[in-house]
């Protein structure tokens, strides 16, 4: 078997002087690809108080719903690096072609809301995050905004990038964690395979703030226009494919791992009431420790969500209007793309400076995004679905029959619990 | 302190501004006051100011000048196309142009005009294009004809409009947010092409200030008439990008690089269309 031929390609080809089981390992991880990166950011601040909470006030009881999720994440990112493989173009430069003007717009309306819920959440994780290491938010959130700015303006975006993974890195040890709580295996068993749900106002809240951190629409728009910016084509998507299924099973794995680790540990508690709590499930794996590991994950996790989201919007918006859009060029040469990151940055810092609960603007936030998904899904499916943007590659029936499902099922349950809060505050 | 009797011109440079001719004196002194002169770098910038002025109130008349005859695509599409008793044919959905690369602006060949379902095709030697925002037809019977489509044909609104414009790099460089056309004589042709948020933002107000021409950032077509439609005369519908995908171009490319597409001066424009003109009335037609 030549190195082309064996799995993994060109980084098989890379680490051919090796043992084949080293390579083998190398290929892996050389072939982790946008969609598991995107994936992945799924678990921001925003998604661990999310699934922490779940876990504390529920249980086990979300697990299925995270099953679901799942199945519907895959159906998504799948369509998303399709026609960014397929196209060339990212998602706003699509809508912006094949919607008419009106809708486009509102689609990056819609996008912006939803990115600045999630800038305020990952500002409110950073808050809460250097609030265990004793420092007041109200020096740490506006320190971390100038920092954020800077860095990403003036600085080097990739080399802070790779701090913050690091630090998120962390977050590896909760499937440990998981283990060393002694969950109730039977427990954990019957509650994936088999739905638990309550009927009551709080759990369908908390499904939609599930599914807006899971399916979050900034995921989607930065996972196609990663697929072009790595120069997938249509005879590469193969192995784009299998990367970005791959990553959206692994990162809700993780996140399910979350909810096991957080419900073995103080799980029927009710609602975390305050960030700190959810530290609580990292006990098994670091002690006394645990806070300080969880801070140091959170920090890492919100400062790279914190950076990426505001940067994702401004690229998005800016790739719709058509105009100068890159950290490379200078700020009077993309005065659209600084403005709306600039913005969306303050905003969201200002928000989360507010007085208030972080674990309930967290989730609030997560419900506004769980809101907005299904409409931004309508136009990925939609995009999918034609013929006369993917030609051959556009849904076939089985596929498209499956995605719609998905996107009615999503949209009907944002529905109900619209409907719901708005009667609610009537 | 200058005292006044150190002589004005003591510096070689400043010599060079008094032989280009710029109308003043570079020393702004009355006698009998202590003044300091002007340094030949601020001279330099006053004289640079005045004719960034100068030229901006050109363009500005310039641009004034042009609005009756400047139309915008955005506008256009949608409005009512009526035949000679005001009675509507349907609404004007697209409008097509012949590509050249030899004249410096393509002309208008037709347009597509949508009544419910049905799409017709409309010569453009049946238009009468009376006000920015109006289109007649000079007779009643000319849509029951529907002209073919060429295969330098390219329809503005479905394949300019909001596409993207690749350069010869292969880089994206513009997205069209709207396209001008100017009545040149007989003809309607395409002069330029706008990018930015600024005709974004026109087109998602309301209709009637949509046809309020403003050159923000335009592009002059002549100056990139290098244009090419990649696989005209092919079925559009169908899989046409799945063939180029995964590479950079979907919509136009240029023959040329992004440093050397040039604005659209309103000057600039006038002049092109008052010398089309002239040419049309004094030579043979």
């Amino acid at each position: 078997m030549s190195a082309v031929d064996s799995p993994g390609g060109r980084a098989g080809r890379r680490w051919a002087k090796l043992p084949r089981w080293v390579a083998a390992i190398f290929g892996f991880f050389a072939i982790l690809g946008p969609g598991l990166i995107s994936a992945n950011a799924g678990n921001d601040a925003g998604g661990i108080i999310t699934y922490g909470s779940a876990g504390s006030q529920f249980g086990y009881r979300m697990l299925f719903l995270m099953v679901l999720i799942t199945v519907a994440l895959v159906v998504v990112q799948e369509m998303c690096a399709r026609l960014g493989a397929y196209t060339g173009e990212g998602l706003g430069a699509l809508i912006r072609e094949q919607f008419p003007l009106p809708s486009g717009a509102a689609a990056m309306v819609l996008l912006f809301i939803a990115n600045a819920g999630l800038t305020v959440s990952e500002f409110a994780g950073i808050g809460a995050a250097m609030e265990i290491f004793g420092v007041s938010r109200y020096i740490a959130v506006p320190l971390a905004l100038a920092g954020i700015w800077a860095v990403t303006v003036f600085g080097s975006y990739s080399q802070a990038e790779r701090v913050f993974v690091v630090m998120g890195l962390v977050f590896l040890a909760y499937p440990i964690a998981a283990f060393l709580g002694h969950p109730g295996a039977g427990a954990v068993a019957s509650n994936l395979l088999w739905p638990h749900f309550l009927h009551t106002k709080a759990f369908l809240l908390l499904a939609v703030a599930l599914i807006g951190t899971t399916i979050t629409p900034y995921m989607q728009f930065y996972l196609t226009s990663a697929v072009v910016d790595k120069g997938v084509t249509p005879q590469t998507y193969k192995s784009e494919r299998i990367d970005t299924v791959n990553g959206a099973i692994l990162s809700d794995v993780v996140s399910i791992f979350i909810i096991i680790a957080t419900a073995a540990a103080i799980g029927g508690t009710g609602p975390l009431s305050n960030v700190g709590q959810a530290a609580a499930a990292l006990r098994p794996v670091a002690g006394e420790a645990a806070s300080q590991l969880f801070a140091v994950g959170l920090l890492g996790a919100a400062l790279l969500a914190a950076t990426v989201v505001p940067l994702s919007t401004a690229y998005a918006i800016a790739e719709t209007a058509g105009v100068e859009r890159s950290l490379s060029r200078k700020l009077r040469e993309a005065p659209l793309f600084y403005g709306i990151y600039t913005v969306q940055l303050v905003v969201g810092a200002a928000v989360a400076l507010l007085p208030g609960n972080a674990v309930s603007l967290v989730i609030n936030a997560q419900v506004l995004n769980g809101f907005i998904t299904p409409v931004l899904l309508t136009y990925i499916l939609i995009l999918a679905n034609r013929r006369s943007v993917l030609g051959d590659a556009a849904n076939g029936p089985v596929f498209r029959t499956v995605a719609t499902l998905c996107v009615t099922v999503v949209g009907l349950l944002s529905a109900v619990v619209l409907v719901q809060t708005v009667a609610g505050w009537v | 302190m200058w005292r006044g009797t150190q002589p004005l011109l003591w510096e070689p440079r400043c010599l060079g501004a008094y032989d280009r001719g710029v109308g003043f004196n570079r020393v702004t002194w009355t006698p009998g006051h202590d003044r300091k002169p002007i340094g030949a770098s601020q001279f330099r910038q006053l004289a640079r100011l005045r004719r960034q002025r100068e030229a901006r109130a050109r363009e500005t008349a310039a641009a004034h000048a042009l609005k009756g005859s400047l139309m915008s695509l955005a506008a256009l599409l949608g409005s009512d196309v009526k035949d000679p008793d005001g009675r509507s044919v349907g609404r004007l959905s697209d409008v097509v142009v012949r590509w050249t690369t030899r004249g410096a602006y393509p002309a208008v060949k037709a347009i597509v005009v949508k009544n419910g379902k049905l799409e017709v095709v409309i010569s453009a030697r049946w238009l009468e294009v009376a006000s920015p925002s109006a289109v007649r037809l000079r007779s009643s019977r000319a849509y029951a004809r529907t002209a073919d489509r060429h295969r330098d044909d390219v329809a503005l609104a479905h394949d300019v409009l909001d596409r993207q414009v690749v350069d010869a790099d292969g880089v994206q460089i513009l997205r069209p947010s709207d396209i001008y056309l100017a009545a040149v004589g007989d003809r309607i042709e395409l002069v330029g092409i706008e990018v930015g948020v600024g005709a974004l933002v026109r087109r998602l107000g309301p209709r009637r200030l949509r046809g309020r021409v403003r050159l923000g950032r335009a592009i002059d077509w002549g100056a990139i008439s290098a244009f090419a439609p990649p696989r005209a005369g092919e079925d559009r519908r169908h899989g046409r990008r799945l063939e180029i995908a995964g590479e950079a171009g979907t919509g136009l490319e240029l023959d040329r690089r992004a440093a050397e597409v040039k604005r659209l001066r309103p000057s600039e424009v006038q002049a092109v269309l008052e010398d089309a003109k002239a040419k049309r009335i004094g030579g043979p037609s």
